[in-house]
């Protein structure tokens, strides 16, 4: 009963999701002969959408196939967050969103707004980066690599700043 | 098909995984990078080196997958856009408390929030897209 409660209900150390997470770069390069990354991704989102697209990038070889892996392994993730979700009692929906929404009671317009914009940093800031924090900072440091190094540098230095003067002005120094 | 199963599996997998662990609750970022909670930063930090450990030992092994194959590791190249997308990337991150990886856990968590993040992350991607026509070396 003990194990079963700490891996399903109970929030995992660390330790264990760091092992969890880091065992999945060489198990995919192995069976699967894979580079986990996530990001890339969202344009089989997008070939979805508008699969008349004339964009040249959209038609790259990367994204001939929008059903392809990439896309397979984002229903995946989203799965299994919610297997977690049910196996560890979280609501099936809701409007919350820790802190920011705990502390603050803005309208659901700024909220939407405010979330939709931090996405298109992070959509856009991916692709001009090539990479996010599982392409670049798990994967690409684990694989030794001087850009993906470069990359999370930059990615933890500005979520800091960024947090800070959010902190400061918009959670009003709480 | 069995390939299929194998990327849907690694996705259950890891989704599940971001989600116990935490990495896609908006607080555990935020405190990550306030400093009150290094837990996520461990975490990645973990993830890393098992990483390594795990790509140094399928090296030993002859750097082959199980069909045979030689593994082709995927390099990431770096120029000025590395530094460009990290920043906006890095402000992106505090500012909706997630990445593109998390975002989806939150999804699969029923948050609706991280829904709204999802869709702006596929504008984002767009915006890329429509500047990658003009610019094709972005």
């Amino acid at each position: 009963m003990r194990v079963v409660s700490f891996l399903f209900v109970d929030l995992w150390p660390w330790w264990l999701g760091g092992i969890a997470i880091g065992i999945l770069i060489p198990l995919m390069y192995y069976f699967l002969n894979t580079a986990l990354g996530v990001s890339t991704g969202y344009g089989n989102f997008l070939k979805i959408i508008a699969p008349a697209t004339k964009l040249k990038w959209l038609n790259s070889d990367t994204y001939k196939n929008r059903f392809n892996w990439r896309f397979i392994f984002i229903i995946g993730i989203i799965i299994g967050a919610f297997l977690s979700a049910r196996t560890s009692g979280m609501p099936i929906l809701t409007s919350e969103m820790g802190l920011f929404t705990e502390e603050l009671s803005w309208s659901h317009v700024s909220y939407v707004i405010w979330f939709f914009a931090g996405g298109v940093l992070l959509g856009f800031g991916a692709r001009l980066a090539n990479g996010c924090t599982s392409g670049h900072s798990i994967h690409g440091i684990a694989t030794l690599q001087k850009s993906s190094l470069v990359a999370t540098i930059f990615f933890l230095a500005f979520g800091t700043i960024t947090t800070f003067l959010i902190k400061l002005f918009v959670l009003g120094g709480s | 098909m069995i390939r299929s199963f194998g990327y849907l599996l690694a996705g259950i997998f890891f989704g599940f995984a971001l989600s116990r662990s935490g990495a896609s609750d908006y607080n555990f970022i935020h405190y990550m990078f306030t400093g009150e909670n290094f837990k996520l930063a461990l975490l990645m930090a973990t993830a890393i080196v098992i990483g390594v450990i795990g790509m140094m030992i399928l090296k030993a092994l002859g750097n082959k997958d199980v069909h045979g194959r030689d593994i082709k590791i995927n390099r990431k190249p770096l120029n000025k856009y590395t530094v460009i997308g990290g920043i906006l990337f890095g402000i992106g991150w505090a500012v909706s408390g997630a990445c593109p990886g998390t975002v989806l856990a939150q999804i699969g968590e029923g948050k609706v929030l991280g829904l709204v993040t999802f869709l702006g992350m596929l504008f984002g991607t767009y915006i890329y897209a429509l500047m990658a026509e003009n610019k094709p070396l972005l």
